[in-house]
């Protein structure tokens, strides 16, 4: 008897091909279940990187569009764009002091209240205030920031209750929807709107340096002094120009209230 | 996971040692086909790249046992079954290697191990020592009493190294 005997014997020994194709069958049911499984589980990552995506992208954009602008307008002109979220989430000069004045500001992701706060306390505002400038706060509602604009509104009327020198008005973003092309901010524009209906002639150039004191003091005088009450009173007394533009959506163009 | 092209070609070609270690091992074909089922889906889900075709039937050669020896533990399996039961192709052999066949599943499942991996894969006792898990002292052990009970079964004196 060889050894080889044993080689040979085993060699005799063959998987049957009924074993070959159970197990090929076999193989083939878990193999279509794990693909399946493993499908489900590489797309479960891939569907919660897309979800997180959009809404890092909705939450993004939630967050950085404007509801509301406010535009403040001494000679220096500064837009604040408010978030629905009442954060400031823009700052920008439409003027050499405008730009000079939104660099020195650090108001960027604050409540609107604080912001213009800070604003209205800042000796640079205080500055030109005291020479006899006068300073136009308008609001401009941005799509639903309706409410909001009136807040804002409410909320600039009563700081700068009493003061004199401070008108406010309300707009919608229809009406100032050239502002930003001429190169002025939207209270000027408002302002420059009023002046053209007076003069045709004026130019957005023509008003773009001078301060709102003195284009106040030019629609007065081509309103010959008029008794209507609109812009004459100057806002140098004790004028509060605030306004309210809702309903009729008009810009009411320094009508003091006088108080 | 390895593709149906792949997993067909190794059941083509290790069938053959996946059959016969089961038949070493076990009592009844219904646990060879478990078997075959566990070793191949073993194999397609295995993240295992193999250096060769050596490595890759060291593989099946211990995945096989291993399973066979996990079968073995989870039943109570005492009954003793016919050559015919165990290798329907017993019958077709000639007297010879069916006499052999028969001297060789007759040895406890220890020694035939031990028969089949060196004298059917080739192995060498250490390489055995490393596929069972066991000393090589004692693989040696193992063969030389294994080729003792074979001697007695089948006579003449032939097994030596």
């Amino acid at each position: 008897m060889e050894n080889n005997i044993i080689k040979d014997t085993f060699d005799r020994i063959h998987a049957e091909e009924s074993l070959k194709s159970g197990t090929k069958e076999f193989l083939a049911v878990k193999t279509a279940k794990a693909h399946r499984h493993r499908t489900a589980q590489k797309l479960l990552p891939a569907l919660i990187c897309v979800l997180l995506i959009f809404m890092g992208f909705g939450g993004y954009k939630l967050y950085f569009t404007e509801t509301s602008v406010i535009s403040i307008d001494i000679n220096p002109s500064v837009e604040l764009g408010v978030n629905r979220f009442n954060k400031v989430i823009s700052l920008e000069g439409y003027n050499e002091d405008g730009r000079a004045l939104a660099a020195s500001l650090d108001i960027q992701f604050m409540d609107y209240e604080n912001a213009l706060e800070k604003i209205f306390s800042s000796s640079d505002v205080a500055e030109y205030l005291s020479e006899g400038e006068i300073m136009s706060v308008t609001v401009v509602s941005c799509g639903a920031g309706g409410g909001q604009s009136g807040n804002i509104e409410e909320y600039v009327r009563k700081y700068t209750e009493g003061s004199g020198s401070t008108y406010c008005y309300s707009a919608t973003q229809e009406e100032v929807e050239g502002a930003h092309e001429c190169g002025l901010s939207y209270g000027k524009y408002m302002a420059f709107l009023k002046l053209k209906s007076l003069s045709p002639d004026t130019t957005p150039q023509d008003v773009q340096d001078m301060t709102m004191r003195e284009i106040r003091d030019l629609i007065s005088s081509l309103t010959d002094g008029a008794a209507s009450g609109e812009i004459t009173s100057g806002g140098q007394g004790n004028g509060h120009g605030s306004e309210n533009s809702s309903g009729n959506g008009g810009h009411r163009h320094g009508r003091d209230e006088n108080k | 996971m390895r593709s149906e092209q792949e997993t067909n070609r190794a059941i083509q070609r290790y069938s053959d040692t996946v059959r016969r270690i089961c038949m070493i091992h076990l009592k009844n074909y219904a646990d060879t086909e478990d078997i075959f089922q566990t070793v191949f889906l073993k194999y397609v889900l295995s993240p295992v790249s193999f250096e060769n075709e050596e490595h890759e039937r060291a593989w099946f050669i211990r995945v096989t046992t291993n399973a066979c020896k996990d079968l073995i533990k989870s039943f109570f399996r005492s009954r003793t079954v016919s050559i015919d039961e165990l290798a329907p192709q017993a019958a077709d052999m000639p007297p010879d290697n069916r006499h052999v066949l028969e001297a060789v599943l007759s040895l406890p499942l220890k020694y035939r191990q031990a028969v089949y991996l060196h004298y059917y894969e080739g192995y060498t006792a250490p390489e055995i020592g490393k596929i069972l898990r066991k000393n090589v002292n004692t693989v040696y052990t193992l063969l030389n009493r294994a080729k003792q009970m074979l001697r007695e079964k089948l006579g003449g004196d032939a097994y030596g190294e």
